[in-house]
């Protein structure tokens, strides 16, 4: 098939079935525009109402990207504290499992009152929703290293930090790549809910704004862009991990 | 450089299974031991003891003048597995440079000894783009690029098919001749250890015991002419006779 031929199957075809099925669902509904405005309405409130909305917008990135960057660290750190002291794994996984199925509305209460509606309470609730996939998906690819290379590094009397450096971290690599395309693009949504419930400030604060106003097309084009937004980062994502995974065959890695 | 390898009185339990039974072998330094023997008959774990990558459940190994852990720790092995040790992200040349670095000793240089080793023109190639007996060169070179006194070698020639077995075999032993070392060689292939080794270590099936070691009568290296040899052919139907018994013994011999 065709670059364009491609493009043309992965991009418009989807946008336009997306605006056919938005203009029928507005003319079979018959519900009001303040629940589903046009998509005309909606872009042009993205453009009219840019300024307030870029300032939100950069208040969610801001939690978004501090809580996925610590999700990371906290992930990375904990997986490589289990290969390291496995009994660790015997303390620290009933804890994490806990955290991860208490629900998020119990934790976020909590975080609220203890710290109030400050960007510290969002990014904790990102890093408590993002960090167990990269968790789990690490310690599996750190366990992946094959052992005939570990069996080589210890005939060479190579050090701890040597074998985890050169041998586990790279082995675990495509492991903790996969695990962006959940904590990444759901750093975001979380962020955003997150505002909802709690902030004075970043697009989930907006959508929440506008419910009360009968801001349906605010409502939408926050959606809209938290849509291309998560796309987006699913898309860098997989770009990067594709060319970082060396099990991949090299036609696959352009 | 080489060192003598002295194996005395090794056992080795796996809870209640007895895997290897009260081992005893002198291997001289620059000799070249096969150990023979069925599947499961723990050739692998004595090779894995001397390596210091398993301990004896009784007895003694020395390289040299210490015990395994401290040959490790000074470098004196190197270890070729069945299924090649490369990193699958490392071209040839990084991957025996790498060895070089973890065991902080220049040994051999990486582009010189894979030119050598027949990879002139691969050395810049990662293992998926390799033939699966290339690899296995790179996972030798890789093996001794820090140019180890003693090469443990677990089946290496195994995964390959017929032919290239006996090439890389032979090519091996030629190797050899320019850097000698001592060698445990693993193999199921009787030919094969009849081939490369001063002597063939032929072990009971388990619990792994020592039915005899057999001198093969002629010196290294020995090339391809060697294989139809009366001392070759006496050699291979003399262990195939420990292993199988009499009666099943002359018929590959006479193959």
């Amino acid at each position: 098939m065709g670059r364009v031929a491609r493009a043309l199957l992965r991009v418009v075809v989807p946008v336009l079935s997306i605006l056919g099925l938005w203009y029928a669902a507005i003319l079979l509904s018959g519900l009001p525009a303040f629940v589903i405005p046009r998509p005309e309405r909606v872009l042009q409130t993205l453009v009219t109402e840019r300024r307030f909305i870029t300032v939100h917008l950069l208040e969610t990135l801001k939690a978004a990207a501090l809580g996925f960057v610590l999700a990371n660290a906290v992930g990375i750190g904990l997986a490589a504290l289990f290969v390291a002291v496995p009994a660790g794994r015997q303390v620290v996984m009933p804890v994490a499992i806990t955290l991860r199925n208490v629900p998020y509305v119990a934790l976020v209460t909590v975080l609220v009152l203890a710290f109030g509606d400050t960007l510290g309470s969002k990014v904790a609730i990102v890093v408590l929703a993002g960090f167990f996939p990269v968790l789990v998906n690490t310690y599996r690819g750190l366990l992946a290293a094959d052992r005939v290379v570990l069996d080589r590094m210890r005939i060479l009397s190579a050090s701890g930090a040597e074998t985890f450096l050169y041998v586990r971290l790279p082995y675990a690599l495509p492991f903790i790549v996969s695990a962006q395309e959940i904590t990444g693009s759901g750093s975001i949504i979380v962020a955003i809910a997150a505002e909802w419930m709690i902030s004075s400030s970043g697009l989930g604060y907006v959508i929440n704004r506008a419910m009360q106003q009968y801001r349906g097309d605010q409502v939408y084009a926050v959606a809209l862009l938290a849509a291309v937004l998560s796309f987006v980062i699913y898309t860098v994502v997989h770009v990067v991990g594709r060319r970082l995974d060396w099990q991949a065959p090299p036609e696959a890695r352009a | 450089m080489s060192v003598p390898i002295s194996i005395r009185g090794v056992s080795r339990r796996f809870g209640a299974a007895l895997a290897l039974d009260a081992v005893d072998l002198e291997v001289a330094a620059a000799e070249l031991v096969a150990l023979v023997g069925p599947s499961g008959c723990g050739k692998t774990t004595l090779l894995r003891i001397v390596a210091d990558l398993e301990t004896p459940s009784t007895g003694e190994v020395r390289v040299g003048a210490d015990g395994p852990a401290v040959a490790r720790r000074q470098r004196l092995f190197g270890l070729v597995s069945q299924r090649p040790a490369v990193l699958p992200w490392k071209r040839a040349v990084d991957d025996v440079a790498f060895t070089q670095r973890v065991a902080r000793r220049a040994g051999f240089p990486a582009r010189d000894l894979l030119r050598e080793f027949g990879l002139g023109g691969h050395e810049d190639k990662r293992p998926h783009q390799l033939s699966g007996g290339m690899v296995q060169r790179v996972n030798i070179a890789s093996a001794i690029a820090h140019d180890p006194q003693v090469l443990l070698m677990d089946e290496p020639f195994s995964a390959l098919d017929e032919m290239k077995r006996e090439e890389l075999g032979e090519w091996f032993g030629r190797t050899l001749l320019d850097r000698p070392k001592t060698v445990l060689f693993v193999t199921h292939h009787i030919d094969e250890a009849v081939m490369l080794a001063d002597r063939v270590l032929v072990f009971s099936p388990a619990p792994g015991r020592v039915l005899d070691v057999v001198r093969v009568p002629a010196p290294r290296p020995r090339e391809r002419e060697f294989r139809r040899d009366p001392r070759f052919v006496e050699t291979a139907a003399h262990i195939r006779q420990l292993l199988f018994g009499r009666a099943e013994a002359l018929a590959p011999a006479a193959r």
